[in-house]
């Protein structure tokens, strides 16, 4: 298969807003990114099965209503479950990014693949409000997204509901058996990687255990709060004035790591 | 009929806008307020019974990590 | 209620007397709409008796005029659309529109802002243009404002600056504009009418912009369903704001709906791609009534309107309510009917609702429908040309004002308080809770440095993937210089906003004009609106800098008195090539450091004096002879890449500049006062915080040192220090006259303005 034989999902509905860039992200990789409605699929005019990978995009989908992400998650964990359960347990990688990684967790995708198992909430900021900056990640497993990121990353965050939280009561036991499993991938972390431990603004958010991206055991589903795509070059960065260096930048890795996995899980 | 359905923040888990909303009313010079919590409601009308609320909840309405909810009938 | 002036309302009668019949409540309804101050512009129109002399349309004559003047040709569409549209690369041009929502964001400020947002949102639409981008300019009284002193029922600035942020964010976030750059000024003459300045970017596509209606194309309303929001919204505009305004103006503020907007935005691009309609605007003030009527006219022909079939939210509604509803999120397209089909389709895809109202007539009449009864039947002729010009008496003189005298005090400790100002202080809590890089396009963003958090000068955008070609937004508002005499107030706004965009790297720059002022019944109101358009006409002209849009907002009174005069000018400039973009913090140690531009002892109106309790007379003024030949010779230095960091000097002047760029870049500086370029003598802490116009600082690397020189050869230029060291020290004739860790400023820095 050839990178140009490649085709993404970049899903949207009612509100998504990043999905130009990231499609523009994949596209500039060599592959072949689509942009469709979500209603296109529920009516049967679209199937999953014509996609290698998906992205959920970031965005405000159905204008993050009753919960960020809520109302898109529940019409794919209902209306196109047994698609969706079928598109992940062949392995197919999907990214969610910001709102995306809302909808992951909202649907059950992350963090065990399982649709419709509800077992963590992206709850709004510590700061209670919308938080637009650039972040420090520190690459705690790999996993085909991440493979060629750095340790220590840069990408910006823009969300009001990233705060990741566990059940309460059952922190330490979720963590430990996602620890286990390499499913927590980036955490927040300062400039020079050491962990946030909480800390604002390092960790954004106010996510416990600094967790800012999370994968599903397989590694195949990543949701992330920070932005790839507007890390994508290295002009994007709010400090690239400083640096005559002007090349990729980290969050080009994330879609190169997805789009390396497809071609070579397809052969 | 018609439904309430009140969600809000699980003890335990952060309500940012109900700390944010108690640092202002401190500052507005309400000392007396001790803590602020904050919740949002729904108003269900039509033919459902308290299970389809309570399925509505699980399904979309609160999150069961983060979220409690409680459901009262207002009428009839 | 109906705005309407009694020679308005006799010129009504009149039309009347010779129909031999009564209005209806639908006509009256329109006329109030189509006329009001919000709508044409009246005063901006009518004629001026300014100290005896007679202006016949300040507009044209002032504004408007520079462009006539200037007539460039990559001006694409002037005062004409919703908005003014440039040229940009190829196919591409740009559209940009500022506008204001100041009365409701005074009421319901999250609302008021929000909508003001959507709104200026749809003027881009309403050019074909696809939305890319946000600046928004806002008014406060301060915000320790003493509670005791608020008249009731008016609302603190602390809770209007906390909502208006919210709303402006919630908007831009939610649609995925980004908000890419602004500024907030507070003063004691906003507490009762802050200013909510909201402008939007678009990109529009030459080949794809379509205005060619005629009789028999289809009125198809799309978006969201009307309701009574807004109703007599216009009206309100122009009225001033009373005690108790907010029971008899409740209906008037708006719920904004962000999400529904962008699904229209997404069905409209569609459209435009499919070259599927013959004209598009937007549903502002006034409602159908003000945008039926104006398409129908700019077309040279009528309109037939169904109200019956305008999709409401609630039943009841009158049709005089539904056909002027101000209800947000809505849009009208006119469409062939051969391609109506096809335009549905489209709606529906995007689960956008879209209906055929009615259609353009080639009688040049207003008839509109609610079932079989006609509920209006205006002559067009009679209701765009019947409006009786109004004739206002304008006068100006110079208010009694003196030079202070102080001591100079502590520099160093007036530098930390200076920073401290809320008009000079960090804004990044502000900024952090606006998306301003949704859309990768923001190259340059509102915060740069080392830490990402110094002040930039404009924003870039980069706004096509395969071109490195950008644009440049900034903005220039100097309301206390107004304060002294409005002339010179809108020289420097133009001014401000001028450099702030070179200072980036942008070129070939076009300007918007908003002008929020008293009621302009009062002479002497209206005689400082006079004097600040015609310095807009001086200046730009001489800069070249044509006006391709406006706004004014006049009748801004509270109980408090009058509005401070404000005019805000917004710049959008070309920049060749992003990658050669500017940023204003200091890069590295051992640098030299320039200031261009000359220093004079003006510091009327500046902060300097402010802070220590004065107002002053000697208000900066432009020369644009001798500007112009420093920024010809910035932008060529900057071409050539020697420039490491550049930053305009503005409120609080060298001293404040020169701290933004240290602490922004992390790296101290060393600079000596007297080399600086000053036609006389003056005193140090004049020297440091003079507010003079036209001058910047440029960092330059000492090996690049000769060369920059050599550029800069025939304008007024120094090189006045160094950066080393983690230190601020500023010498004057070798002795040391402040000396601050940089660390330090930039906390009282940080401090001044908190969300």
């Amino acid at each position: 298969m050839k990178p140009g034989e490649v085709r993404i999902l970049v899903l949207r509905s009612a509100g998504t807003n990043c999905d130009a860039e990231t499609a523009s992200a994949i596209a500039e990789l060599g592959a072949r990114a689509e942009v469709v409605h979500v209603n296109r699929f529920i009516r049967g005019r679209r199937s999953l099965e014509e996609f290698h990978g998906m992205v959920l995009p970031g965005g405000f989908s159905y204008g993050d209503r009753i919960r960020s992400g809520a109302v898109l998650a529940k019409l794919l964990s209902h209306r196109l479950r047994r698609e969706l359960q079928r598109f992940v347990d062949e392995g197919r990688p999907i990214l969610g990014i910001c709102n995306g990684f809302q909808v992951l967790v909202e649907s059950g995708l992350l963090p065990f693949g399982e649709v419709g198992q509800v077992k963590l909430a992206l709850a709004k900021n510590a700061s209670a409000r919308f938080e637009a900056r650039w972040v420090y990640l520190l690459k705690c497993s790999a996993t085909p997204f991440t493979g060629k990121l750095p340790r220590v990353s840069r990408m910006p965050v823009a969300n009001a509901e990233g705060r990741v939280v566990f059940p309460p009561g059952e922190e330490q036991s979720l963590l430990e058996e996602l620890e286990e499993s390499s499913q927590i991938v980036l955490r927040y972390c300062t400039r020079e990687g050491e962990p946030a431990r909480g800390d604002y603004p390092a960790n954004p958010c106010g996510s416990f255990a600094d967790i800012a991206g999370l994968a599903s055991p397989e590694g195949t589903i990543l949701g992330m709060m920070p932005h790839p795509e507007r890390a994508f070059y290295r002009y994007m960065y709010p400090d690239w004035t400083r640096d005559s260096a002007l090349g990729m930048g980290d969050g080009c890795a994330i879609f190169e790591g997805m789009l390396e996995h497809i071609l070579k899980s397809q052969g | 009929m018609k439904w309430e359905v009140r969600v809000a923040y699980k003890r335990g888990v952060q309500d940012p806008e109900g700390e944010t909303t108690l640092e202002a009313l401190r500052m507005l010079g309400f000392k007396g307020v001790k803590r602020v919590s904050t919740a949002k409601l729904f108003v269900i009308e039509g033919e459902c019974t308290r299970e389809e609320v309570e399925r509505m909840c699980r399904r979309l309405l609160a999150n069961p990590v983060s979220q409690d909810y409680e459901i009262r009938r207002l009428a009839p | 209620m109906l705005a309407l002036s009694l020679e308005e309302m006799r010129a009504i009668q009149r039309y009347y007397r010779s129909l031999n019949r009564e209005p209806t409540d639908v006509e009256l309804e329109t006329f109030a709409q189509t006329w009001s101050e919000h709508c044409v512009h009246k005063t901006f129109k009518g004629i001026i008796i300014y100290d005896g002399e007679e202006i016949d349309g300040l507009l044209k004559s002032t504004i408007a005029r520079v462009t006539r003047e200037l007539s460039p040709e990559w001006c694409f569409s002037v005062f004409e659309d919703n908005a003014g549209i440039v040229d940009f690369e190829g196919d591409y041009a740009i559209a940009f529109k500022v506008e204001t929502h100041n009365h409701p964001s005074a009421i319901e400020p999250f609302g008021g802002a929000a909508t003001g947002v959507g709104g200026v949102i749809r003027d881009i639409l309403g050019v074909w243009g696809e939305p890319i981008a946000n600046t928004d300019v806002l008014c406060f009284g301060e915000l320790d404002y003493p509670y005791e002193k608020l008249p009731r029922d008016m609302k603190h600035p602390r809770f209007i600056f906390t909502y208006v942020v919210a709303g402006i964010g919630s908007y831009g976030n939610n649609m995925g504009i980004p908000t890419v750059n602004g500024a907030i000024f507070f003063d004691e003459g906003y507490v009762g009418n802050p200013l909510v300045y909201c402008g939007t970017v678009g990109i529009v596509k030459k080949s794809r912009y379509r205005r060619e209606a005629k009789p028999g194309d289809v009125l198809l309303l799309v978006g969201g369903r009307t309701g009574r929001d807004g109703i007599h919204g216009v009206t309100f505009a122009s009225a001033e704001l009373e005690e108790g305004a907010e029971e008899t103006f409740g209906t008037a503020v708006q719920i904004g709906d962000p999400i529904e907007e962008e699904k229209i935005k997404r069905a409209i691009l569609k459209v435009r791609e499919a070259e599927l309609g013959s004209a598009i605007t937007d549903l502002g003030g006034g409602g159908l009534s003000s945008a039926v009527g104006e398409q129908a006219h700019r077309f040279g022909c009528g309109a037939r309107v169904h109200l019956e079939r305008v999709p409401l939210k609630y039943a009841g509604m009158k049709p005089w309510e539904i056909w002027i509803s101000e209800s947000q999120e809505r849009m009208l397209l006119i469409v062939p009917p051969s391609k109506l089909e096809r335009v549905l389709e489209i709606f529906e895809e995007e689960e956008v609702e879209a209906t055929a109202i009615g259609e353009l007539i080639p009688e040049r009449r207003l008839e509109v429908y609610y079932g079989d009864e006609r509920v209006a039947d205006l002559s067009m002729e009679f209701l765009f040309h019947g409006l009786p010009r109004v004739r206002r008496a304008a006068s100006w003189s110079p208010p009694e004002l003196s030079e202070p005298h102080f001591e100079a005090g502590n520099l160093g400790e007036d530098l930390h308080r200076l920073l401290a100002m809320p008009n000079i202080a960090s804004k990044e809590s502000v900024i952090r809770t606006y998306d301003h890089e949704v859309k990768a396009m923001t190259v340059l963003k509102p915060l740069q440095g080392e830490a990402c958090d110094g002040p930039g000068d404009a924003a870039v955008l980069k706004p096509l993937r395969e071109s490195w070609r950008g644009i440049a937004i900034s903005n220039g508002l100097n309301p206390l210089y107004g304060k002294i005499d409005p002339y010179w107030m809108a020289a420097s706004a133009i001014d401000e906003a001028v450099r702030n965009n070179l200072a980036v790297g942008g070129r070939r720059i076009a300007l918007l004009d908003n002008f929020c002022w008293g009621n302009p019944e009062k002479p002497e109101n209206l005689g400082g609106l006079v004097r600040a358009a015609k310095a807009c006409y001086d200046i730009a002209l001489a800069y070249e800098t044509p006006f391709i849009s406006g706004k004014d907002s006049l009748y801004n009174e509270s109980p408090l008195g009058a509005v401070t005069p404000t005019l805000l000018i917004s710049a959008l400039g070309i920049v060749p090539d992003v990658r050669r973009a500017v940023s204003m913090d200091f890069k590295r140690r051992g640098s030299c450091i320039y200031i261009l531009g000359e220093t004079r002892p003006e510091l009327g109106g500046s902060h300097y004096y402010k802070l220590k309790g004065y107002l002053g007379r000697s208000v900066p003024k432009v020369e644009p002879s001798r500007a112009k030949r420093t920024f010809a010779a910035l932008t060529r230095a900057i071409d050539s890449g020697l420039v490491l960091a550049c930053h305009d000097l503005s409120e609080g002047g060298l001293g404040v500049a020169l701290a933004e760029m240290c602490f922004s870049g992390n790296v101290g500086a060393r600079v000596e006062l007297s080399l600086v370029p000053a036609p006389q003598e003056m005193r140090a802490d004049f020297i440091l915080f003079s507010e003079s116009n036209s001058r910047f600082l440029v960092e330059v690397h000492p090996e690049k040192a000769q060369e920059f020189e050599a550029l800069m050869q025939g304008t007024s230029f120094a090189r006045i220090g160094e950066t080393l060291g983690r230190e601020l020290v500023v010498t004057h004739n070798g002795r040391e006259l402040l000396r601050e860790h940089i660390a330090e400023l930039k906390r009282s820095w940080q401090s001044g303005v908190v969300l």
